[in-house]
């Protein structure tokens, strides 16, 4: 084996520094493909899919704003909806109870017509009762009539004292 | 469901591989094919092939092919890098769930974000894999000497090529707005100071390559010579025991190389990060690109008129 060589400490060999260019620019080529363009393409894929969150956030809330401005305003829909619920019931109840009242009032006064009707007709029939019994009686007084002479004041205070005691007899009677 | 989606366990381990084995390589190749060093021995890197085996590597500047064994180990650091991005994106999901997952984003995020605050939004995209690529290649280069082999970053030749890079890079944004404007970029202040513009124009890679350089390469150098000082500290105080076992070497050299290697490794890295970031900024103004690239209609339209 051949006696091996050093260089001198201040050495410029213009190969070597060649070599070393070359070296320089080939690991510059394998980091940029090895390590910066993986490494860059994960992060921008994550900054696009943060973004995408971020834009879906965005939209998400505006969906909600809008929303909830929607329903505010159906709320306030809601209490004139309910105020006029409240006021078309109100008033039905009212129509109703109208109604109900004439009817009811229509019907007393039915009860009432009907009774005084009853009455009349009860009336009517206890004076036909009295008329019968008053015929009864001036047959039974034409046969004491024709019994004994009699003038019209005596004829009619007869008549007089019979109807009493008919009334008399009647009340008796009941 | 989620059963297929889950990353499979073999294509982990494998990748773990990808990631460990170059280093373990790395260190194999050191201890098998590089000489063994007498006392203090300051050199720059093994040279394991040669174009030219005759050719006098000595000097300060030579053209010969060969490969060192910072070209082998900053290869071997490539790949490893490539295992650790492929692992961390092994497997990624739009929700994250796994730790590897968060470090890869962390990563990506926060390089994004160096540029975006030292460039602005419009270099973010096609800078920050170049950007990310410097510094995972300077640090983890800068970091190999703590698996005690030769750290790539402590060769000149190699910082030279990356800079060598960023200066392409940087004229190429200074010139994309057309010739007329790189030139006048110089010429503006007068003929004089054109001659210093043109100087600093070039001596920016020059700087560059130096700083990251040096700085490695003299905390390497100091660690060595504080490593056979407190050897020779050891056998004087101690006698033939302390010349066996150099007892004063234990421990001290870690302290220095945790600032050596570690903090100075990771900061070097970031500022060559930072200057490359702020050169090519400064040398391309996303303004003057948007306004000469909104006036060209305006001008036929005016013709036109």
């Amino acid at each position: 084996m051949p006696e091996m060589q050093s260089l001198g400490v201040i050495h410029l060999n213009t190969w070597s520094a060649l070599i070393s260019m070359a070296n320089l620019v080939i690991l510059f080529f394998l980091l940029k493909k090895f390590l910066f363009k993986p490494v860059r393409k994960v992060l921008d894929q994550r900054q696009a899919h943060v973004d995408g969150v971020y834009a879906q956030a965005d939209e998400a809330l505006a969906k909600a704003e809008a929303d909830k401005a929607t329903w505010a305003e159906r709320m306030s829909h809601a209490r004139e909806e309910a105020d006029a619920i409240v006021a078309r019931a109100s008033e039905n109840a009212q129509r109703s109870t109208d109604v109900i009242l004439s009817d009811a009032r229509f019907r007393a006064d039915g009860i009432v017509r009907q009774a005084e009707e009853e009455a009349r007709l009860t009336q009517l029939r206890a004076e036909e009762g009295i008329r019968q019994e008053i015929a009864g009686v001036s047959a039974e007084l034409a046969g004491k009539l024709l019994g004994r002479e009699i003038n019209e004041q005596d004829h009619r205070d007869l008549i007089d004292s019979f109807i009493e005691e008919m009334g008399e007899s009647h009340a008796s009677d009941q | 469901m989620t059963e297929p989606k889950k990353p499979s366990r073999l294509v982990d381990v494998l990748l773990i591989l990808m990631m460990v084995l170059p280093l373990a390589a790395a260190v194999v190749l050191h201890v098998l094919f590089t000489p063994q060093e007498e006392g203090v021995a300051i050199h720059g890197a093994w040279v394991y092939y040669s174009a030219d085996p005759d050719a006098d590597l000595s000097q300060v500047i030579s053209t010969g092919f060969i490969i060192t064994e910072s070209l082998i180990n900053s290869w071997l650091v490539m790949i490893s890098i490539t295992g650790l991005a492929l692992f961390l994106t092994h497997g990624l999901k739009e929700k994250a769930t796994t730790v590897r997952q968060h470090v890869a984003e962390w990563i990506v995020e926060n390089v994004e974000k160096l540029i975006r605050g030292n460039m602005g939004d419009f270099h973010v995209r096609p800078f920050a894999p170049f950007v990310c690529a410097v510094l995972a290649l300077s640090v983890f280069s800068s970091l190999m000497s703590l698996l005690g082999v030769f750290t790539p970053t402590s060769d000149l030749s190699i910082i030279a090529g990356w800079a060598l890079l960023v200066f392409i890079v940087i004229t190429g944004y200074k010139a994309c707005n057309g010739p007329r404007v790189y030139v006048r970029t110089f010429t503006s202040d007068g003929p004089v100071v054109a001659v210093l513009n043109v100087i600093g124009e070039f001596s920016t890679p020059v700087s560059m390559a130096f700083r990251h350089y040096g700085n490695v390469m003299s905390g390497a150098v100091i660690g060595v010579l504080v490593t056979s000082f407190l050897s020779g500290l050891s056998s004087s105080l101690l006698g033939a025991f302390g010349e066996a076992v150099p007892l004063l070497r234990i421990g001290i050299p870690a302290v220095l190389s945790v600032y050596f290697d570690l903090f100075s490794g990771a900061i070097q890295a970031y500022i060559f990060a930072m200057l490359t970031m702020l050169y090519v900024g400064g040398g391309f103004s996303e303004d003057d690109w948007i306004r000469r690239h909104s006036a060209k209609p305006k001008q036929t339209a005016g013709q036109t008129a």
